[in-house]
């Protein structure tokens, strides 16, 4: 009876989850994924190792970097809650909410739930992504079996991400502060650092680097240790305090330029209060700026060139964008503007008001923080902050017309994703790649960059003027 | 005066008709309910009337303007509560209401007077400073009641006025309701709930399939009459009809 019902709740959930996906972006799409994930993969390792911007071990750190990131965030969705779930997905009850009317414990539930993420997300995204290095094994820079080996260490990557979101959130659930978690984990790593302990050794992406039995033993039982943690601890029925806060909308209203436009100020207020405050935007944009100098040092490292810092932070910062405009939009959806005289046109234009007052000053402020470290040239660091400003106002226009006022649910679109990397990447990486190249940079040249990036800003304003006719044309039908 | 009215509404989603030819006209001054099962078109005609959807033929009129072609219009002069609707998570009702108020161009000492007012008839002045998020359903549910009369619309639309609300409450808003019919206001509500149609409504249609099947003043109903009687008999046909099982 209970392997019975293990297997009818495993199949349950795995068909589950399937139709959520296929219901948020259409069966045939969704199922594609997989195979987008893997053109788009292979195509990158083939143009970045070919081009000798990043080696084989460095874009294999990389997608276990990405993997990890995606395991964490995963594991919040599914494990904040029904309530959280829902401000995400919609109204939807999952198998593993059931609890409360079936009997079935929480903790099984739970337990079939890590299988079947495991199961689920190693087929649909791991096996592509470690196919991905395909080219690499034809180029003679990769052996077969270490196809076969990402594969695995980047599967338990991803369950590592999602069993540290998992036990964190349990242990949050019974009172315990997640800073404190977040605090005890930094000063253990910071510890094992000081006293000399081979950290990356204690990772998957140490498993594919030949770690030691005992190393590859400790990282293989954490993630068990941690689900079993997880599920004795986790309380589904846990809620917070209810919270009471002073007239913020007032305040918030009476600072902007726009008194009348109720909108802007609650975008801006719900994302202060949303957890993490207008803080994750902050972060964001500090990832994309560690991630960018670390490319320019690799980049001088490897290929030996002395890129234009400002070109080339200016564009990788100016990617915050998409991210910014997901926390704007997050948490209201066109509807619920429909019970009051607003339209769509209304909605987007407080949304990109709310964007110019906040995503453009904290990518400027980021880039000046870049300049000041990387110290570029004067025409460089003039080139940098007119693509930086013109890429945001780009990938807002971009993101507007193709996802609307759902940005992040249109990741696993495959088509929609298809045209958003094209429509990214098609400016993006001949501003990156010029940076690379044009190094200290002719004032002419770095002139030709800046004049592209008022193109760019352009064409993020047409996209946005097209936008709304055909939002308010798609939500009313 | 015709205050709502629709003609030959059709509205389709995918193989799905949840219109199949709606045609109705409410007068100013009506308390109209539209009653009907599950899925026979109720939430999906006031989604019309409300500018928030578009038929795929009929046409339709508030207050003189077409919410097809005019919606911000339409709901300027509107209030509207639709079903399980919430407010917005992470302003508090004090808030949201200072939100309403800017967007419905209402002064805010206005506002803040009728606040107060709803506040002591729902009871739920404590919660006022309370992020909506952490609010149960029911206080929700006030709040969004009050949202939908804050500017004292001429025609409001209601999507089951009374869920998740305790009895004290529930008399409270039925008592409301009818006196604001009576101040000569419009109401449209759309319920399941029989016994609050045949007690608040001046008229009740009874929907079904997408059509208005049936018409019923409870005030003039007999003695041996219920209004449940006449939506079983009503709804009982309908449903046999579409399923082929009454003959000619």
């Amino acid at each position: 009876m209970t392997g019975s019902l293990n297997r009818r709740l495993f199949v349950g959930m795995l068909r589950e989850e399937w139709r959520m996906h296929a219901n948020l972006f259409g069966g045939a799409r969704f199922a594609a994924f997989p195979l987008f994930v893997l053109a788009l993969g292979a195509g990158a390792v083939w143009l970045l190792t070919t081009t000798a911007v990043a080696t084989v071990s460095t874009l294999v750190l990389g997608v276990h970097a990405l993997v990890f990131a995606f395991g964490l965030q995963t594991g919040t969705t599914a494990f904040l809650g029904r309530d959280a779930a829902r401000n995400l997905l919609g109204d939807m009850t999952l198998l593993v909410f059931t609890a409360r009317t079936l009997p079935v414990s929480q903790r099984r539930l739970l337990a079939v739930f890590l299988l079947k993420d495991a199961v689920y997300y190693s087929g649909l995204f791991m096996v592509p992504m470690a196919l991905s290095f395909t080219p690499a094994v034809a180029a003679g820079q990769l052996a077969a079996s270490d196809v076969a080996l990402l594969w695995g260490t980047a599967t338990t990557t991803f369950l590592l991400g999602v069993a540290v979101t998992f036990a964190g959130i349990s242990l949050a659930t019974r009172g315990v502060s997640g800073r404190v978690v977040a605090l005890a984990l930094g000063v253990g790593l910071a510890a094992a650092v000081v006293s000399g302990i081979d950290v990356v050794g204690y990772t998957p992406y140490g498993i594919y680097q030949g770690a030691t039995v005992v190393e590859t033993t400790v990282v293989l039982a954490a993630i068990p240790l941690l689900a079993v943690l997880g599920i004795a601890v986790y309380d589904p029925n846990y809620s917070t305090p209810a919270r009471t806060a002073g007239d913020a909308y007032g305040r918030w209203r009476d600072r902007l330029p726009f008194r009348d436009d109720a909108v802007t100020a609650k975008t801006l207020i719900d994302v202060s209060r949303s957890s993490g405050g207008l803080f994750k935007i902050v972060f964001s944009g500090s990832i994309l700026l560690a991630v960018g100098v670390f490319l320019l040092e690799l980049a001088g490292e490897i290929a030996s060139v002395d890129p234009a810092p400002g070109v080339t932070l200016g564009a990788i910062l100016g990617l915050s964008a998409f991210t910014t405009y997901n926390w704007l939009t997050q948490f209201d959806d066109l509807d619920e503007y429909r019970l009051y005289p607003l339209d769509v046109a209304d909605v987007l234009r407080a949304k990109r008001r709310a964007f110019l007052l906040v995503s453009v000053p904290t990518g400027v402020g980021f880039y000046a923080l870049a300049v000041a470290w990387q110290s570029p040239t004067v025409w460089d660091a003039l080139a940098g902050v007119v693509v930086h400003v013109g890429l945001q106002v780009y990938l807002f226009g971009v993101t507007v017309y193709l996802a609307g006022f759902s940005p992040n649910e249109f990741l696993f679109d495959t088509v929609l994703f298809a045209a958003f990397t094209l429509a990214v990447a098609g400016p993006v990486v001949p501003i990156v790649v010029a940076g690379f190249v044009v190094s200290a940079g002719t004032p002419a040249v770095l002139a030709g960059i800046a004049v592209g990036g008022v193109v760019l800003a352009l064409a993020g304003g047409v996209l946005v003027r097209r936008a709304t006719p055909k939002w308010e044309r798609a939500t009313r039908t | 005066m015709v205050a709502i009215s629709t003609s030959n509404l059709r509205k389709t989603y995918g193989d799905v008709t949840a219109l199949a030819d709606l045609s109705l006209s409410i007068d100013e001054g009506e308390l109209f309910g539209a009653l009907g099962p599950n899925g026979a078109g109720k939430t999906t005609t006031i989604r019309i009337l409300t500018g928030q959807l578009q038929p795929d033929s009929g046409t339709a009129s508030v207050l003189g303007f077409d919410p097809v072609s005019e919606p911000v219009e339409t709901r300027r002069h509107i209030g509207i509560l639709p079903e399980q609707e919430s407010p917005p998570s992470f302003l508090t009702p004090r808030e949201y209401f200072d939100f309403v108020g800017t967007v419905r161009d209402i002064p805010s000492d206005v506002v803040d007077e009728r606040v107060d007012a709803w506040t002591e008839r729902l009871s739920f002045a404590e919660k006022l400073d309370t992020v909506s998020t952490d609010l149960s359903r029911g206080q929700q549910q006030k709040v969004m009641i009050t949202q939908a009369f804050l500017h004292e619309p001429e025609v409001v639309f209601i999507d089951e006025p009374l869920a998740n609300l305790d009895p004290i409450v529930q008399e409270r808003v039925k008592d409301f309701l009818v006196a604001y019919r009576d101040a000569g206001n419009t109401i449209f509500i759309s319920t399941h709930h029989i016994e609050v149609a045949e007690e608040v409504c001046s008229r009740v249609g009874i929907v079904s399939g997408g059509e208005l099947i049936a018409e019923r003043r409870p005030s003039e109903l007999g003695p041996n009459e219920s209004l449940l009687d006449t939506f079983l008999e009503n709804v009982g046909s309908a449903t046999a009809e579409v399923q082929g099982l009454l003959g000619p």
